[in-house]
């Protein structure tokens, strides 16, 4: 939906358009169009993350001064969204989305000329440590520990322990992590933001085989693992802060809507011409038209919702706790489209076949069919993986259940 | 007593981690257990008459054995052969369906049933068998085979008459041997670790005693077994549900977050009791269709016919919501190979959609009892 949008912003539009029209290969297209999850193929992620660096929009949320772009947020909306029509793979957004905004904001002199740059390029690529085994959705349970060792400039902090459900830990090359430097009475206190090297000896990645069989995830392990205190990011024992802060980035200025708008739009297509009951197209079938039709009708009223978030922003605004309800209504929405994707892909949509998909990780227990052979069609081939991949969506990033608990208290003020 | 002996196997025998490893990389089986149920427990044989070697039992000890290897998530072939094959066969009769029929009760055959095609509609059927020779010559693609790779006998439905592709008159059952010329098979493996084929048939050639039953009227038949194969499911899926409930309620009162169990939380508590009752109207969803298939029953086709869609519309419902709770309520876990759970997740997933998606049952539900169709 188009509301409101001056001469300005359609001209940016049809800029936008032009410019992902001639930058998307199509390799870079299928990685997006056959995505799984929100995690797009590594290697087509990084190399778009190349393409937008050269033209200056990678990081378009950053401060101009360290490469951002000076955009409205309409103009991000409009870029994001315009993305996912094109069907862009999505970029991965530890780094550039998220702690690329703290070290700005709490990092050293040093600390900004070394990461902010290399973010950019890729040459440095983050992965996040925040959750633990024993720490989910209660996150400032965590107890790795951090202690320091030394004086002064030489000082180091080791660590044992280890966190989970870490995003591309195979891929990273470092990480961000918040670890316990000090046990106290409130537990937020004593914890530190973290920046470390994956490569420092005592660490250890065990891949999680999702039941996608894509690993995606990790356990990663700490074994004395000697990491400068010059690396701490913010105040040592004030790590609470640093992540909290980061969170604000997590939320608000999202465009989910768009991208669920144009999957129900496609599988409508798609439905047009898959053989349904009586031998006619599904989408003649009443129940399936209805259903769609009312996962299509929450598609558009989230996008208004979206754009009443994003005005609250553009007007210096905090959305506050409605980012809590984009998120429960655009993870379950997601799901439910997954949903009617896997009904409407039929027993084909039972073949497990990620060859023909562009998983977010490697996928070991498989083996592809030497001729390549393919049970359907591409996108029924993808219906089982994002339908199983998509119920992390009610769980990651503070599970919907959280989320309830949030609106409960600041909105309904229970 | 079979519940007894079959699950005290399942519990010693039967390992989650070595049935997965068998269809991922290994034969898609383990035929020791198959031969064990048949020799040893004499489940293959339970539902068969003792006219075909088996034990007599119906439809409640169907259920009874369904349910079981749900609960242990057994992959191999049982609905595939012991009901739907097994079904077909006694149903239609004949010198080769006799031969074939002691085979399953001895384990030494496996059946798949080469029905589907491109539609959700069983009877929606292109693939055709003409008189050839002394024979028939059978053309057409039949997706999605479960248990192909495995099988010794394949059961294709074919058209021999004239008429519509989605007629219900007209359709004929062979018994093909899987390895005849001109058939071209593409094996694959499903999201819930079963194995399956896509299988083309290029003027294959089969013996006149092929054909089971009278020519062209196989649907009827064939619509009869496809409900107890549905109803059989529906049974394996209450296995399932009980298994995925009693984990999640467990997981719950170890995991603890914010300094006491999840299991305290009201808002967990409140969503595993609508799980509970879920898997309770699944169980009796159940009941209802096993009576509708009592062999001794009066019942007519369409009351077995609404009693199976009730059953299935009500299982389908159920394993959506019980199995994605249970996803969510186990958390990161929950998605990860790592538990039972994201296994059994995967087959209540199929199940889902196996034999007729809710929609379709509730469709064919709601045809059945139209006041204007009962009336007229």
């Amino acid at each position: 939906m188009e509301m409101g949008w001056s001469e300005a912003d359609l001209a940016w539009r049809d800029e936008v358009r032009e410019f992902l029209e001639r930058e998307l290969t199509p390799e870079l297209r299928r990685a997006g169009r056959l995505m799984t999850s929100v995690y797009a193929d590594h290697e087509a992620s990084m190399e778009w993350q190349r393409i937008l660096h050269n033209r200056g929009w990678a990081a378009p949320a950053w401060p101009v001064e360290y490469g951002g772009c000076g955009w409205s947020l309409t103009r991000h909306y409009i870029f994001s969204r315009e993305s996912i029509l094109a069907g862009a793979p999505s970029l991965s957004p530890m780094g550039i989305r998220m702690v690329a905004h703290a070290i700005v904001r709490f990092g050293t002199p040093e600390q900004k000329a070394f990461f902010l740059p290399r973010i950019l390029t890729g040459e440095v690529f983050f992965c996040q440590g925040y959750s633990e085994p024993e720490a989910g959705s209660d996150l400032a349970a965590l107890s790795m520990s951090a202690v320091r060792d030394g004086e002064g400039d030489d000082a180091v902090l080791v660590l044992n322990g280890s966190k989970i459900w870490t995003t591309h830990a195979g891929e990273a090359n470092w990480m961000f992590a918040l670890v316990r430097t000090t046990r106290s009475e409130r537990r937020q206190s004593g914890i530190t933001f973290l920046l470390l090297e994956m490569t420092s000896p005592g660490v250890t990645v065990r891949p999680l085989v999702m039941t996608s069989g894509e690993e995606i995830q990790n356990q990663v392990f700490f074994d004395q693992v000697r990491v400068p205190v010059s690396n701490v990011l913010g105040e040592i024992d004030d790590g609470w802060t640093v992540a909290k802060y980061l969170l604000e980035f997590e939320r608000g200025g999202a465009a989910v809507a768009p991208g669920l708008q144009v999957k129900a739009a496609t599988l409508a297509e798609r439905a047009a011409t898959q053989r349904g009951p009586g031998g006619r197209p599904l989408l003649d079938d009443p129940s399936f038209a209805a259903r769609l039709a009312d996962a299509r009708v929450r598609a558009d009223v989230l996008e208004v919702l979206e754009f009443r978030t994003l005005a609250v922003l553009e007007a210096g605004g905090n959305p506050g706790a409605a980012a809590s309800m984009l998120k429960i209504l655009g993870t379950e929405l997601s799901q439910r489209i997954s949903e009617l994707a896997l009904e409407a892909a039929g027993p084909h949509g039972r073949v497990y076949q990620p060859h023909a998909a562009a998983p977010g990780g490697p996928v070991t227990e498989y083996t592809a069919p030497p001729d390549g052979y393919l049970s359907g069609q591409e996108w029924q081939a993808v219906a089982p993986l994002f339908y199983l991949n998509n119920r992390a969506g009610s769980i990651y990033a503070g599970s919907n259940e959280i989320q309830r608990n949030i609106l409960a208290k600041a909105v309904l003020g229970l | 007593m079979l519940r007894d002996g079959l699950t005290r196997f399942l519990d010693n025998r039967y390992d989650l981690d070595a049935s997965r490893a068998a269809v991922k990389t290994g034969a898609g089986w383990q035929p020791e257990i198959w031969r064990a149920l048949a020799q040893d427990l004499g489940v293959l044989g339970a539902t068969l008459p003792e006219a075909a070697g088996g034990t007599g039992g119906g439809p409640a000890e169907l259920m009874v054995i369904a349910e079981a290897l749900g609960h242990a998530l057994v992959v191999e072939p049982f609905v595939d052969t012991a009901v739907l094959g097994a079904g077909l066969l006694r149903r239609c009769g004949g010198s080769r369906a006799d031969e074939v029929l002691a085979g399953i009760v001895n384990g030494s055959v496996v059946t798949a049933f080469a029905a589907t095609e491109t539609g959700p509609d069983l009877h929606d059927v292109s693939t055709t068998a003409v008189r050839e020779g002394g024979g028939w010559r059978l053309d057409g693609a039949k997706y999605v085979v479960t248990s192909a790779p495995i099988a010794t006998h394949l059961l294709v439905t074919a058209r021999t008459g004239d008429g519509s592709t989605t007629g219900r008159d007209g359709i004929s059952l062979f018994l093909v041997d899987p390895a005849a010329s001109g058939i071209s098979a593409h094996p694959m493996r499903t999201i819930d670790d079963r194995v399956a084929s896509d299988l083309v048939f290029s003027g294959v050639a089969v013996p006149a005693d092929a054909l089971l039953g009278s020519e062209g009227e196989a649907w009827p038949i064939i619509e009869r077994v496809v409900d107890e194969a549905s109803a059989a499911v529906c049974a394996e899926a209450v296995g399932c549900l009980r298994k995925v409930l009693a984990d999640t309620v467990e997981y719950t009162k170890q995991r603890k977050q914010f300094g006491q169990p999840l299991s305290r939380f009201q808002a967990l508590q409140h969503r595993m009791v609508d799980m509970y009752m879920e898997v309770e109207q699944a169980a009796a969803a159940v009941y209802l269709a096993m009576f509708s298939l009592d062999a001794a029953g009066s019942g007519s086709a369409t009351e077995r016919a609404r009693a199976v869609s009730a059953a299935k519309a009500t299982v389908s419902r159920a394993v959506r919501f019980v199995g994605q709770n249970a996803v969510q309520l186990h958390g990161g876990m929950g998605m990860t190979e790592e538990l039972a759970v994201g296994h059994y997740f995967k087959r209540l997933t199929a199940i889902e959609y196996e034999f007729g998606t809710a929609s379709a049952h509730l469709a064919r539900y709601a045809a059945l009892t139209d006041p204007r169709a009962v009336a007229s």
